[in-house]
């Protein structure tokens, strides 16, 4: 579904991603991790359109989409839950969902769309009157994800979804992206809680100072001696 | 009384130009990240084109708002694609954007200033229309000036619920709080960049063609207006458009109680009051 063939990025002239490939298959989760800095964000970025690569390319369902911008990239069925959240403070919860539907073929939708996320976040329904930059950090994470729904994608890249949030919550987040595998959502996941991204993962990539150094399925990188000393603490 | 309530009038009739000239400098400035120096002089083009249109062609200088919108609307729309989009993608931070894209419209104003004298003259023009007076709770104004009024609120609010309710509205207002946020929803921001300038200097335009029907008009006016506007956006609070909406109707009663007073002080009023607030309260009235 996704593929990323050998991709270079840098920012201004400082290299962050050397040789990069990766693929994504129909109905995955394939989980990235990494210390701070090896290039997870870039990597996500570099797909979305944010930070077109030096050379290389990235497929999307069969298309070249690199060169693209971030707003046609999104129209092809790719959504990124960015890291930060970075919802639109001065808009309400439910204006922000809005927003994740501008896409034509999403916005003749949205209402249905918005049903489902209410379901999947109902304390989304409660709030949608309120300013996204009043929410407690697990709201406004539930708002990004369900945001990031809104424009009804093939492939999710979630950056951090449980940054910051209280270990029940977290166990949540993960529930919910579960779930939305399971409803033929493709998932790419960054993520720093190693060990339970590698639990729900299909499979893995490790990413350090901006190369690929291992890659693997979720069960077996789990045991592996690096991940265990490096992530793990183990 | 009667005095206190003509001079609120009066600076109502004022603040709807200055309304509408803020909001149309909030749009470039919250927005497009533009603080446009040459603002006033799309008010001055307006002007000028509306006096041509009226006594050259006798052309209604209300009808003349269909030439006059549209034509500012599509030369600010191609300054942004053409000038401002290449720099804000050479530009590799916000800041530098902000200050190269602020240089570079003092450079439009020069520009348009220029070929505009070339076009116009040095002379100072003026017509008059609807310079029928009414009385209005026992004071005398001109017709023009309530029908200036009448169009800034009716433009301003049409605006507000533009921004407020429609889908591309939302975009403006998601790219004026986080463009590349936007881009991941899916808008063009290059495309919501331009089309806001361009909105821009159709208010202002727009704001020149009322101005013409109540005051005289010339090629070096719109300086004057520029500060003004600028005063305005930072009382109503940078990027609010409702702010500024309010901004304009407050410093314009401001400017009508000054003017009882003394009519040379209102320019030094204003700007006691920009450096009061930047002062006090930098947010401005609905600052976030």
């Amino acid at each position: 579904m996704l593929e990323v063939n050998n991709i270079d990025t840098f920012y201004g002239k400082a290299q962050a991603l050397w040789d990069v490939s990766l693929r994504v298959d129909e109905a995955e989760i394939v989980a990235l991790i990494g210390a701070n800095g090896a290039g997870k964000t870039t990597l996500l970025n570099t797909v979305c359109g944010l930070l077109p690569p030096a050379s290389g390319s990235v497929e999307f369902l069969g298309q070249r989409i690199d060169g693209l911008a971030p707003h046609s990239i999104v129209e092809l069925g790719i959504s990124h839950i960015p890291e930060g959240r970075r919802l639109f403070p001065h808009m309400s919860v439910s204006e922000n969902l809005e927003m994740g539907a501008y896409v034509h073929e999403a916005w003749k939708r949205k209402e249905e769309t918005l049903r489902q996320v209410y379901e999947m976040f109902p304390i989304l329904q409660e709030r949608q009157g309120q300013l996204a930059r009043t929410l407690s950090g697990g709201e406004q994470q539930m708002v990004a994800m369900g945001r990031g729904l809104m424009s009804r994608p093939r492939l999710c890249m979630f950056d951090e979804p449980s940054y910051g949030l209280a270990p029940l919550l977290v166990a949540e987040i993960f529930r919910i992206i579960q779930g939305l595998r399971d409803h033929g959502i493709t998932i790419l996941l960054v993520e720093q809680s190693v060990r339970q991204s590698l639990e729900i993962a299909d499979r893995a990539y490790v990413l350090e100072n901006g190369r690929i150094v291992l890659e693997g399925d979720g069960k077996s990188l789990l045991k592996e001696e690096l991940i265990k000393k490096a992530y793990l603490g183990l | 009384m009667v005095t206190f309530l003509n001079v609120v009038i009066a600076g109502l009739l004022l603040g709807g130009l200055y309304a509408l000239i803020a909001m149309g400098l909030s749009l470039q400035y919250g927005v497009a990240r533009v603080l446009n120096i040459s603002h006033g002089e799309f008010i001055m083009l307006g002007g000028l084109t509306t006096w041509t249109l009226y006594t050259a062609f006798d052309i209604n200088p209300l009808v003349s708002l269909v030439i006059v919108g549209p034509t500012t609307f599509i030369l600010g729309f191609i300054i942004h694609r053409t000038l401002f989009k290449r720099l804000l993608s050479s530009s590799t931070s916000p800041g530098i954007f902000e200050s190269s894209s602020m240089l570079a419209s003092f450079g439009l104003l020069f520009m348009i200033q220029n070929i505009a004298s070339i076009a116009w003259g040095p002379e100072i023009r003026g017509y008059s229309y609807l310079a029928v007076p009414v009385h209005l709770a026992g004071a005398v104004f001109s017709a023009n000036r309530l029908v200036t009024l009448g169009f800034a609120t009716v433009i301003g609010l049409a605006f507000y619920l533009f921004v407020a309710r429609t889908r591309l509205g939302k975009a403006i207002r998601a790219a004026a709080q986080d463009p590349a946020t936007a881009g991941l929803m899916g808008v063009n921001i290059n495309n919501v960049l331009a089309l806001c300038f361009g909105f821009g200097a159709a208010m202002a335009g727009i704001a020149g063609m009322l101005i013409s029907m109540c005051y005289p008009v010339h090629v070096v006016m719109g300086l004057e207006y520029t500060i003004i506007a600028i005063i305005v956006v930072v009382l109503g609070g940078l990027g609010s458009i409702p702010g500024s909406f309010i901004g304009g109707f407050v410093l314009g009663i401001i400017g009508s109680v000054v003017t009882y007073i003394d009519p040379g002080l209102s320019l030094v009023a204003y700007y006691l009051i920009f450096i009061l607030l930047l002062l006090v309260r930098p947010t401005g009235i609905m600052g976030k």
